[in-house]
């Protein structure tokens, strides 16, 4: 068996032998570095504060770099075995390294204590590198071309990293994929090192089992990194998980923490019941109160019926028809305790009738007319739902809309999405409804907007029911003044066939995120 | 086996060698990072097309065998005779048009014989549980201030509609939703299908050229204040400096004119594929600026829904489908002193019937007149060919991500497909049908029309995915169902000197009591043309029986 072989004469590798050592050096700098990027990164990502994290993290890799270059000394024979060894070790550690923080984070309790044990392993088996890899060339080449080749690949590798990273990885590849990728690099090492020298390794058998066998395994995790992504992207919840539903629409999530209850959908809050009835009541009452005689109402969207439970508190409504398409979250905020608990138990009350329908199908195949309509849809992020923004829809909504009655609709934020705020404004005046913006705000979505639509001049409320924690008929009128930086700006009609919404929210929301 | 393994010589590992072995290492690291992840991310190169194993599909085709079986002249004397006033041969848009005209003019003696087992022609449609689809045309352009009577018949359909001042209003409903179109090119998706993406100076240059001369023909009257340019092409200027554009391919005007391009090549010859099924090199340069300079604006609105123009089919239907007969195959007409005998065929029974009629509308490709027309004695058929096409109907469990309405591949021999869902008002989208259009404009027709025939199923679905999944590499496990369906004699070719020669304004005048009514006089295959002819045959016939009538045109 080779097993036995030793390699202590360990001169000449053959040209063939010394240029893949060579490249093995500028491929390992690049994986070291990039290692050490994905660690700084998932830390600001997690942690926030990217120049304490960046640098805390540069610190100790750099640290545990040099205990591994002190170590080196203490590993005498079977060079080539060790490099080997630790090129396995470097591309587990370092491929899985990304996956292995984000888990940490939302998993376990103690994630600097990983994070430093990961950054601080890593660095000690990269700092092992350069110097085996010296030794081992140290009889092949003179040692002035053996320090210059071998330490201007290092840098080299590390520019190439430096460069990729932020260029290329982040954006494209993503943090999960791109560790995989240079632990697939590391490993890719380990097995061409093998091949090459298999004839002189001490216990080669095992040594190339353990190379093929984390080659693959890390490949396979790459396969599946959409699906790991997306599995890590779910856990990804300040608060701890209560409730988890995937419907054919959309992935429900609510959160608690202490008192604070939250629902994502899709990942993406639509309230928190610290401040929601902020948004509540100032998207319901404001049209609400303005209409004399409210018998019927309409609500479309808002399937978490809090905008329900606002419309109940008017003792004349008679009727509400809520229109949500996901059956799911009808029996979450009905059935569920948990859900019922938070809209007051509205949607168990006889008044409330839930459809469940596609909000614009809906509207156009109905005859029906309403005193109160209310409009919650998501933010007009993409084609599809930027229809419910369009003249078109806004024109079906005053077909609907009894004399007398007042439509509220959410509006995105005037602040943030100034453009989009205005342009949903305008739409709603170009189907010849009297549109009234105004703001709220809500701490966990910040500055908000709504209009309140009619088919007369709107009367601001002199009156709101008992009970409410937000709205007074005092402090309304300042919620309709809009200081400088929330004023109207031009843009166009936001239509079917020409959505300029679209554009406008995701250019506004785009120049906030960064 | 350790024969080279010489000390290596410092002076061998020169610094070429070293800087070679730096710059080799970045390409090798680089192409296998960039191979790993290409590879990886198709998940183990799925970019070759499996097996499509599990999806279900069939072909279905124009009725040629009996085509053929006409041109055998091998076909029975009908002993029933029925008489009739107006028969119309051929139930596509121009035949469906002449029956809506004399309808809504209160003319109800005539009769619709269509071969096909529904009636429409190129706007015919289908329907699955997933959503109804286009078997061809897929929308229609907000009319031109010519084509009254597109604008008659769209206000009759309650998609356009008159405001307080006058000026047409469409109903935002019909007209093709945003995001429009897209374009496939050098691996990723780009809003829009002209393809701008990085180019230099010389080319931005090009389009702008390209832009003013689409600009000078669109704004260009003659003497009389006719544009260059009409839709339907009867209104356009007869002036030689606009007929002299026949003369000469779309390829050879783009050339004169110093516009080589690729790009801008590439763009107009995807237009003519896409209106004419014929390339930029069969196209006539009269009929190529005609698709970009008819219409007042550059890009109009257009209309659509999810079975394309077969909603226009199925509003003319509405009026007229009682008179309409389908899976009748007319095989014979002959004309004489009192009238026209039309023989028909039922293929489903081989029944036979003789119609005898006053007037005959003949509304039938116009290539089909010889073996059918009795005593037919005009020459210069040869010069109308026509171009096949293939469209086929994938039936998807999911609308392809980022998919807008006209999603096109750049460089490839289709025209990429269209999302019947996308007119769907609702929020969530799920399962759709793609409309995959394959014009032959690489080929000759004649060849084409040899190679839908012998092709069978199975190789246009992998045609299919194999053209779709440079896109989509996961199409194939999303696709359940494809349906294709052949057209051998789809379109008209708008050919160089056919547009304005003697043969095609002269092979449509009347003979005897048949009239004729067909795009293919038009030279090209467009609903406004199709549509005109049908209307305009109508009220020549009610014109000569002195019916009242108020003119469409």
């Amino acid at each position: 068996m080779t097993d036995t072989v030793s390699e202590q004469s360990g001169s000449e590798f053959g040209s063939v032998g010394q240029k893949t050592l060579m490249i093995s050096v500028f491929v390992i700098a690049t994986c070291g570095l990039v290692y050490e990027l994905v660690a700084g990164t998932v830390a600001s990502y997690l942690l926030g504060d990217s120049v304490t994290q960046f640098s805390i993290i540069i610190g100790a890799y750099l640290f545990s770099m040099g205990i591994g270059s002190y170590l080196s000394r203490y590993l005498e024979r079977g060079l080539v075995t060790w490099f080997i060894q630790i090129e396995i070790l470097v591309g587990i550690l370092g491929g899985c390294s990304a996956l292995v923080l984000f888990l940490a984070f939302t998993q376990l309790a103690g994630f600097q204590i990983i994070l430093y044990s990961l950054v601080g392993a890593i660095g000690i088996l990269v700092g092992l590198e350069i110097p085996i890899l010296l030794r081992i060339l140290k009889e092949e080449l003179p040692f002035r071309d053996l320090v210059s080749r071998v330490l201007s690949l290092d840098y080299l590798g590390a520019l190439a990293a430096s460069l990729l990273f932020p260029l290329w990885l982040v954006p494209r590849v993503g943090l999960i994929r791109t560790s995989l990728l240079f632990g697939i690099a590391n490993l890719a090492v380990a097995v061409w090192a093998y091949h090459l020298f298999r004839g002189r390794l001490i216990r080669s058998a095992w040594i190339g089992i353990q190379a093929h066998v984390v080659l693959v395994g890390l490949l396979v995790l790459f396969a599946f990194s959409p699906q790991l992504t997306r599995v890590v992207e779910g856990l990804f919840y300040q608060d701890p998980v209560v409730h988890v539903r995937t419907t054919p629409y959309q992935r429900i999530v609510l959160t608690r923490s202490g008192q604070d209850v939250r629902l994502y959908l899709n990942g993406h809050l639509q309230f928190s019941s610290q401040d929601e009835y902020r948004y509540h009541e100032a998207l319901v009452h404001p049209a609400l109160a303005t209409i004399e005689a409210p018998r019927r109402a309409l609500v479309l969207g808002g399937g978490d019926g809090m905008a329900v439970r606002e419309i109940l508190r008017n003792p004349q409504v008679k009727e509400v028809i809520l229109v949500e398409l996901d059956p799911a979250m009808a029996e979450l905020f009905r059935d569920h305790d948990y859900g019922a608990t938070l809209n007051a138990q509205a949607l168990r009350d006889p008044r409330v009738k839930i459809v469940h329908a596609d909000a614009f199908v809906w509207m156009d195949q109905s005859r029906e007319r309403f005193d109160l309509i209310v409009a919650d849809f998501p933010d007009p992020s993409n084609y599809s739902v930027a229809k419910l923004y369009t003249r078109t829809f806004y024109g079906r909504l005053r077909d609907h809309l009894a004399p007398g009655g007042a439509i509220a609709i959410q509006s995105t934020s005037p602040l943030f999405a100034r453009r989009s705020f205005w342009c949903i404004v305008k739409t709603i005046r170009s189907v010849g409804l009297v549109a009234t913006p105004y703001h709220a705000y809500i701490p966990s979505f910040g500055e908000w907007g709504y209009v309140v639509a009619t088919l007369k001049p709107y009367r601001k409320p002199e009156r709101f029911p008992k009970g409410l924690r937000f709205l007074t008929s005092e402090s309304v009128s300042g919620l309709f003044a809009f200081p400088v930086d929330m004023q109207p700006l031009e843009v166009e009609v936001n239509r079917l066939n020409e959505q300029r919404l679209v554009e406008y929210y995701s250019d506004e929301w785009e120049h906030v995120s960064q | 086996m350790n024969g080279s393994m010489s000390p290596s010589d410092p002076e061998r590992l020169s610094r070429r060698t070293f800087l070679g072995l730096l710059a080799g290492t970045g390409v090798a690291l680089t192409a296998a990072l960039g191979g790993g992840v290409n590879f990886l991310r198709g998940k183990w190169g799925r970019r070759t097309v499996r097996s499509g194993g599990g999806i279900q599909g069939t072909v279905l085709g124009a009725n040629h065998e009996w085509g053929h079986r006409v041109r055998s002249g091998n076909l029975p004397v009908p002993r029933e005779v029925v008489p009739v006033e107006v028969l119309i041969a051929g139930g596509g848009i121009s035949g469906l048009s002449a029956g809506w005209k004399l309808h809504n003019s209160g003319f109800g003696e005539f009769r619709i014989l269509e071969l096909e087992s529904s009636a429409g022609g190129n706007s015919r449609w289908g329907e699955n549980a997933v959503s109804r689809y286009p078997w061809g045309a897929h929308y229609l352009p907000m009319p031109t201030r010519e084509s009254r009577a597109v604008r008659e018949l769209l206000q009759e359909m309650e998609v356009l509609e008159s405001d307080s001042h006058g000026e047409l209003r469409a109903d935002r409903r019909h007209l093709c939703h945003a995001p429009h179109e897209r374009l496939f090119v050098h691996g990723n998706w780009q809003v829009g299908i002209f393809p701008n993406a990085s180019w230099g100076p010389e080319e931005s240059r090009q389009v702008r050229r390209f832009e003013e001369h689409l600009e000078r023909w669109r704004t260009w009257k003659d003497a009389s204040g006719r544009s260059a340019f009409a839709l339907p092409r009867v209104y356009s200027s007869t002036d030689p400096a606009v007929r002299k554009l026949d003369e000469i391919s779309m390829a050879t005007y783009l050339e004169r004119h110093g516009l080589d391009s690729p790009r801008v090549r590439w763009y107009v010859d995807y237009a003519c594929r896409d209106d004419y099924g014929c390339s930029i090199d069969t196209t006539s340069a009269w009929a190529g600026l005609h698709y970009f300079c008819a219409r007042e604006v550059q890009e109009p609105d257009v209309f659509t829904w999810p079975e394309g123009n077969g909603k226009i089919v199925q509003h003319l239907l509405q009026r007229i489908g009682d008179r309409v007969e389908t899976g009748s195959l007319v095989y014979r007409i002959k004309p004489d002193k009192e009238g026209v005998s039309v023989d028909s065929i039922r293929v489903a029974t081989g029944e036979v019937v003789r119609y005898r009629a006053k007037n005959v509308v003949y509304s039938m490709p116009i290539f089909t007149a010889p073996y059918i027309i009795k005593g037919w004695n005009r020459g210069g058929l040869d010069s109308f060919s026509y171009a096949p096409w293939m469209v086929a109907n994938l039936t998807v469990d999911r609308v392809p991500e980022g998919a807008v309405w006209d999603n096109v591949l750049h460089r490839s021999p289709g025209l990429g497909y269209v999302v019947a869902t996308h007119q769907n008002l609702q929020v969530h989208t799920g399962p759709s049908v793609l409309t995959y259009y394959r014009p032959f404009a690489e080929m000759d027709p004649g060849e084409a029309r040899h190679r839908l025939l012998k092709t069978s199923w199975s190789i246009w679905r992998d045609e299919i995915l194999e053209d779709l999944s440079s896109a989509h590499p996961d199409l194939a496990d999303r696709v359940s169902r494809i349906d294709v369906m052949l057209h051998g004699h789809a379109m008209i070719r708008p050919t160089p000197g056919f547009m304005w020669g003697k043969v095609r304004e002269e092979i449509g005048l009347p003979l005897q009591g048949i009239r004729f009514a067909h795009s293919d006089l038009s030279g090209f295959s467009l609903f406004e043309e199709a549509q005109y002819h049908g209307v305009r045959v109508a009220e020549e016939i009610l014109d000569s029986r002195g019916h009242d009538y108020e003119s469409s045109l």
